[in-house]
């Protein structure tokens, strides 16, 4: 589905030091992560700001990345770590918490913001939280089972049941809106 | 619905296009340019796991040897060669696991809960398998000394694994603590097994088992706090500027 065939090299030349290999894999991995977060904090802003932090971030622990180890699962754990991060300051402070509501705000009232909420956020809207980032990383980047569980720390039979249960949830959903469609098409 | 018509409908929705100003993306080429250096990959993961191996052997060797090994003395061969490859299993199992919190992206096989109550267990049944003295003198005084020297050479144990692998990085700093806690552990439980010549079966099975979960909680608490204590410094200095 994308091609991550070369993240691997990529990323050994980004640890020698190679900028233009720390390039490429901006422009590579930059637009998914990008999503990753738009999917979660819908602001473009902030998912500006935290694509920085992550990039910072992993510049930091490039060393961590091990050679001939698949690179995305690598790239999206300190994602989501960035992520949880920010989720939880967001938490922990009154500041933080008026902030994003103010942000909330701005988002609803600039319609480009909000105009990211395509086709797939609206599908996964009814699952948990653990359940929607599951479909995301295998839907939107195209992961396995194996390197899901390899980006969110789990194991790949946790993995398999958040995907089961996601399946069943949106079974569910999707059947209960195509009956209510066929019911009104039967009444007009 | 089928799930290839879930799977459909989600692989269309996720082939939306992913639009991103290029400037954004040249802004994190700029900022990255002044400190992109070579960096020395760490080491492989089995490597990492003996250096934990030893710093366990180690403390508990060290503890003992300052202590003595009076329970090493008293026990009689199928003892000894049940109660130390058990204990030098786990001890890789916690390390393996340890090392893989400590590596983005890395793929774990057991959750570092399950390794806690795995342990724990594993411990109970050897134990409850070997020691039939169902005798309880002095059960609370000698359990808390035992659980107390067990605790304290738990600390050391998982503060020089942490020293080990403190290149690595963990996306779960609560996860690597518990895993810590528990390698730490099953380190203080090593030097009691050396040293207490108390065999009785409520002594071994409630106390010298308890340092392995007490160990792992402490790990984790200690991880959360300072993930909180970080936070919240960091959170500080926002508001500052």
């Amino acid at each position: 589905m994308h091609p991550v065939s070369n993240l691997e090299n990529l990323m050994t030349r980004y640890q020698q030091g190679d900028y233009g290999a720390a390039t490429d894999l901006i422009e590579q991995i930059g637009p998914r992560l990008h999503r990753f977060f738009l999917a979660q904090f819908q602001s473009r802003t902030d998912a500006d700001d935290l694509l920085q932090e992550t990039w910072l971030r992993i510049h930091k622990v490039r060393h961590t990345y091990r050679s001939g180890e698949p690179a995305l699962p690598w790239f999206y754990a300190i994602a989501r770590h960035v992520r949880v991060d920010h989720y939880r300051k967001s938490i922990w402070t009154t500041i933080g918490k008026r902030q994003l509501e103010a942000m909330t705000k701005e988002v609803a009232a600039d319609p480009r913001e909000s105009d990211h909420a395509d086709g797939l956020d609206a599908l996964l809207a009814p699952l948990s939280e653990s359940q929607r980032e599951v479909i995301e990383m295998m839907k939107v980047a195209g992961m396995s089972l194996e390197e899901v569980a390899r980006a969110t720390s789990s194991t790949v039979g946790s993995v398999k049941q958040k995907v089961h249960r996601a399946y069943k949830k949106l079974r569910g959903t999707m059947n209960a809106a195509g009956l209510k469609t066929g019911q009104s098409e039967e009444l007009s | 619905m089928k799930d290839q018509e879930i799977d459909g409908v989600l692989d269309n929705a996720g082939r939306a296009p992913q639009d991103l100003a290029p400037e954004v993306l040249q802004r994190l080429a700029d900022s990255i340019k002044p400190t992109l250096r070579p960096v020395r990959p760490l080491p492989p993961p089995w490597v990492m796991t003996c250096g934990l191996l030893l710093i366990s052997a180690a403390v508990s060797l060290a503890g003992a040897a300052h202590a003595g090994f009076f329970g090493f003395e008293k026990m009689d061969i199928l003892e000894r060669l049940l109660i130390f490859p058990a204990l030098a299993i786990l001890v890789w199992m916690a390390g393996s696991e340890f090392v893989h919190a400590m590596i983005p992206g890395s793929l774990r096989r057991i959750s570092s809960g399950a390794l806690l109550g795995f342990g724990t267990t594993a411990l109970l049944i050897v134990f409850a398998f070997l020691f039939r003295d169902y005798r309880i003198d002095h059960f609370f005084s000698a359990g808390i000394a035992c659980l107390l020297v067990g605790f304290l050479h738990a600390i050391p144990a998982a503060l020089l694994s942490w020293l080990l692998l403190r290149r690595g990085f963990a996306v779960n700093s609560v996860s690597a603590g518990l895993a810590a806690g528990t390698l730490g552990g099953l380190a203080g439980v090593g030097m009691l097994e050396l040293h207490c010549p108390n065999f009785q079966a409520a002594h071994v099975l409630a106390w010298h088992v308890a340092v392995v979960p007490i160990s792992g909680a402490a790990g984790a608490l200690a991880a959360w706090t300072l993930r909180f204590w970080a936070g919240s410094r960091r959170q500080a200095r926002i508001s500052l500027k």
